[in-house]
């Protein structure tokens, strides 16, 4: 009895100890031994100058390991109460999860604070599957000084998984936004492995060994980061952009497009706060990078366009005079002068210098539109500027073509049009980049610039600049002739035209001569001053202004927009002034320090620790 | 003194102290790295008591024992249903005394105490003259406590009872009808315990180990991690201390229910093999006592608790491999307790006074 007894265990463990020895072996190391995949932090991003612009940190991550996913409905709904989660969603993540097989853990809530991790610490009692992972983490070191520019990183979405699904792996981080999205290949590191020994709550007991995770390549922008401080502050509370580019190359040395971002609260789910401030605020529109995505009307800036294709197609010669009387009269409708007593006679210097609108309405008239485009394509006005970053828009320049796409309904080109493009009203419409582009030209007598914001990596050994290729340009000439009328006109503007007007232009011009072309571009029509001045601010006039600097050997090429802010002179050229100011005088002498952000870790732990990825 | 140790049975005493050597080295490696880092160290404190225990009713006269039966019984029943009402409740069941941070599980004691009763019961009876309607009277004395037991709830506990029921066929000669009868009450008591007194824990428990695959991730993961335990130890086993399932604590309670598996994935088959023998020569040598026993109580009382250290080995044992259901029987000598540990000593003490009287008469 007792030994039939004794025998029947012995042979049901042997069953299990020998028969199924090795399958249950398996079992055994299957769920003691993971390869968990290590994060690989991105590369820095500088300044021209080597100030860090993008720092890593560490931060702590809410995870779920891949085999440890909850399948039971009743588990996934708890779990997304306890951590204020929709329940849909989080039920949709883990499924494709599931469907994705190996790779980076599900992340249920990135960065954790204190109170973060005092809610991980309490709910995995709960949960035993979740467990807090170590990971880089972006810091933007000067808050809101460049959002548009350098963007921000998140996770892969599931839009992005469905377009290019070979490219993106599940729980990856790439670039969302501006530099991060379109330099990601040139930042992103290469993931390491681990194998490591795990008990029953997933928490590493020994490591076996590990291939490392290769950082990002850090690089270095064309950015200048002092000029694009003083961007920032110029702009202030106004709406608007301001482009700066380098002439020797075209890299772009200051973008601020107002109102900006911090990128440092994107790393984060979004708050509902956050989606009033900045997603679903359809009045000030900050997450569009008004820089490259934002279509003025060019107003008088344009005239200098009209003025080279009047010249090149022969309709005047500069010294031809032509009579202001403060209005004229155009097939059947009379144009209005901005100065209503009329300019008298002007040639073509005096014309940009009080920038007369009848002179340009005369000059227009004697062109046909698609003349007018045909030069805006030769000088490069028509095509987007090709810029490293995401969605850049295009400039629009009407032409018969244009008009019998665009306008369908009423698809004939109208000869009274013509008159309005010759100052930059009716249909046309630049980017602050593209208007930079087109003075860089003029600056330059004719090249046509590549703006780009990538100056080269950083060599790990030295941490200095490997320079990389400029980007190729094109070179279309300007006649001397016409070259040497336009830059007479633009440095008249400053010295004795429309923005001599202001005390403070006077003032750095004489510092440093800069040449430069006002702009007010209409938003609304007014029956009179008087009812104008009555209006809501948000229809009253976009400023402009353009130009470049110094006059003698320009090294800088400008273009400022400020949203209904009125009359070019005195809302947009004295922030080109300061800009100026600060590339030609204070940048050598007293430069800005480099920047660092109010809030320069808001997430981490309370012994902040030291930066990932420093020298 | 030396008169009092002379009472112990060497044969017996050497494989008892073997399986407390097996089981202290289990507790040991169970233990580390946990909480229960010294749980091996209470739980040989509870050993020494024991064996003092042992020792101490070995050297009694086993007659003097069966005279307090009827006694022990009624203190037991009251024990069984003041538990019931000022118990300590833990996980859900209310099994436990609490007396001075310690806690005390009346029903452990209980078994050996009814079998003591009816074993004393039935063997001053002739078992000629021994009435239907008596021995149906005598099945109530052990389904009473059963039921009592079965209110806390704790069906493991409350099954480990029926091996008294040996007693019975035994006294009547292991007739064909008797044996019958017995399967059919159990069936019967299966039937309507699943019917009526099961609770949806215990009916699960029964549905896992039907299918276990089934709910891996509940009653049926402890199983397969414990049966993961054995299977990864094979031959040799992983070595003390280095079973990575007890480590990593992918083994559920393995200071308890699922001891057997840390000593099985540590020191593989051939660990088992020498376990598993010292069990049967724990067994074969209480039934030598039941043969040997001068009166019929005492060789009733010793076929009994062959009957049930046999179950818990099997139930346990057969458990942890995946073999039977998850009911949660302690394993002699392996899962700490107190209770449990002491009235295991206490009833060898008996069994060893009985083997000492059989000897010197």
């Amino acid at each position: 009895m007792t030994w039939s007894l004794v025998g029947l265990l012995v042979l049901i463990y042997a069953r299990l100890q020998l028969v199924r020895h090795g399958e249950l072996s398996e079992q055994a190391l299957q769920q003691a031994v993971k390869v968990r995949p290590i994060p690989a932090p991105r590369g820095l991003v500088l300044d021209r100058n080597g100030n860090r612009l993008v720092d890593n940190r560490r931060a702590l991550h809410l995870v779920i390991q891949r085999e440890d996913l909850p399948t039971k409905p009743e588990v996934v709904a708890s779990l997304a109460a306890a951590l204020e989660l929709d329940p849909a969603a989080l039920t949709r993540k883990i499924q494709s999860y599931w469907q994705a097989g190996k790779g980076r853990p599900l992340v249920l809530k990135e960065n954790l604070d204190e109170v973060g991790i005092a809610l991980a610490e309490r709910i995995r009692a709960r949960f035993p599957f979740l467990s807090v992972e170590v990971a880089p983490r972006r810091v933007y070191l000067g808050d809101e000084l460049a959002g548009h520019v350098l963007g921000y990183v998140g996770e892969v979405d599931e839009q992005m998984m469905k377009e290019k699904h070979d490219v993106f792996r599940l729980g990856e981080t790439i670039g969302k936004e501006g530099f991060e999205a379109s330099g990601n290949d040139k930042l992103k590191g290469v993931d390491g492995q681990k194998r490591i020994l795990v008990d029953q709550l997933g928490t590493e007991v020994a490591n076996f060994g590990q291939a490392d995770a290769q950082t990002g390549r850090s690089l270095f922008l064309t950015l200048d980061a002092g000029l694009q401080k003083v961007a920032e502050d110029a702009m202030g509370q106004e709406a608007g952009a301001v482009v700066v580019l380098d002439l020797r190359d075209g890299g772009v040395l200051a973008m601020y497009s107002s109102p900006s971002y911090d990128p440092n609260l994107f790393l984060n789910r979004l708050s509902q706060d956050m989606v009033d401030r900045y997603l679903a605020n359809n009045v000030t529109r900050p997450m569009v990078n008004r820089a490259i995505q934002g279509i003025y009307a060019p107003g008088s800036t344009f005239k200098l366009l009209i003025a080279i294709a009047a010249l090149e197609k022969g309709v005047i010669t500069p010294q031809t005079p032509i009579f202001c009387g403060g209005r004229k009269n155009f097939y059947g409708r009379d144009f209005r002068c901005d100065k209503p007593t009329g300019h008298g006679s002007l040639n073509m210097v005096q014309a940009i210098a009080q920038s007369c609108d009848v002179y340009f309405y005369e000059l227009a008239s004697r062109m046909d539109i698609d003349d007018i485009y045909a030069t805006a394509e030769k000088y490069g006005l028509t095509e987007r500027t090709g810029i490293d970053l995401p969605q850049e828009k295009r400039t629009r320049i009407p032409s018969r073509e244009w008009k019998r796409k665009a306008v369908p309904r009423d698809p004939k080109w109208y000869a009274g049009e013509t008159i309005s493009v010759g100052i930059g009203q009716g249909a046309v419409g630049v980017t602050p980049l593209g208007l930079a582009r087109f003075y860089a030209l003029l600056a330059t007598r004719g090249k046509m610039l590549t703006p780009h914001l990538f100056y080269g990596f950083r060599d790990d050994q030295t941490n200095a600049l490997e320079p990389a290729a400029v980007p190729a340009f094109k070179d279309t000439p300007l006649d001397p002739k016409i070259w040497s009328v336009l830059a007479e006109g633009l440095h008249e503007v400053v010295q004795s035209g429309t923005a001599a007007a202001n005390p403070f232009i006077r003032e750095i011009a004489k510092e440093i001569p800069f040449a430069g072309k006002t702009g007010t571009a209409q938003v609304a029509t007014f029956v009179d001053k008087a009812h104008y001045a009555r209006q809501a601010k948000k229809l009253k006039d976009h400023a402009l202004f353009a130009g470049y600097a110094p006059v003698d050997h320009p090294q800088i090429a400008f273009a400022v927009v400020v949203e209904n802010a009125g009359f070019g002179s005195t809302a947009a050229a004295p922030v080109a002034a300061k800009l100026v100011k600060y590339w030609c005088v204070d940048r050598l002498t007293n430069p800005l320090p480099p920047p660092r952000g109010r809030m320069v870790d808001p997430f981490a732990p309370q012994q902040p620790q030291e930066p990932e990825a420093s020298e | 003194m030396k008169e009092r140790f002379r009472a112990l049975d060497p044969r017996l005493l050497w494989v008892l102290l073997a399986l407390i050597a097996l089981g202290t080295l289990t507790l040991y490696s169970a233990g580390r790295n946990t909480v229960q880092a010294t749980i091996w160290l209470k739980q040989s404190v509870w050993n020494l008591l024991g064996l003092s225990l042992m020792l101490l009713l070995a050297s009694m006269d086993p007659r003097r024992i069966f005279r307090y039966s009827f006694v022990a019984y009624l203190l037991g029943l009251a024990a069984l249903a003041a538990v019931l009402v000022v118990g300590k409740k833990i996980g859900g069941s209310t099994r436990w005394f609490s007396i001075a941070g310690q806690t005390f599980q009346p029903s452990e004691l209980m078994k050996w105490v009814t079998l003591l009763y009816l074993s004393q019961r039935l063997g001053s009876r002739n078992a000629d003259t021994v009435g239907r309607l008596e021995l149906v009277g005598a099945i109530g004395l052990v389904v009473f406590p059963m039921l009592l037991i079965e209110r806390q709830p704790d069906l493991g506990m409350a099954l480990s009872f029926l091996p008294i029921l040996l007693i019975i066929p035994l006294m009547k000669g292991l007739r064909a009808r008797w044996i019958v009868a017995l399967v059919l009450l159990v069936l019967a008591g299966g039937f309507g315990a699943w019917k009526f007194a099961l609770k949806p824990y215990q009916k699960q428990r029964v549905m896992i180990f039907l299918d276990p695959s089934s709910d891996l991730k509940k009653k049926g993961y402890q199983v397969n991690q414990s049966k993961i335990a054995i299977g990864s130890g094979g031959l040799i086993g992983k070595g003390f201390t280095s079973g990575s399932q007890t480590q990593l604590n992918f083994l559920p309670v393995k200071t308890t229910d699922f001891a057997f598996s840390v000593w099985a994935e540590e020191r593989g088959f051939l660990g088992v093999l020498l376990a598993l023998g010292l069990f049967g020569l724990l067994m074969s040598r209480i039934l030598d006592a039941a043969r040997a026993a001068h009166t019929n109580p005492e060789a009733y009382f010793c076929a009994g608790a062959a009957g049930i250290f046999g179950l818990h080995l099997l139930v346990n044992v057969g458990m942890v491999a995946g073999a039977l259901p998850n009911k949660g029987m302690v394993l002699p000598f392996f899962s700490a307790g107190g209770s449990s540990t002491l009235s295991f000593f206490l009833a060898l003490g008996l069994i060893m006074g009985i083997l000492h009287r059989s000897r010197v008469k």
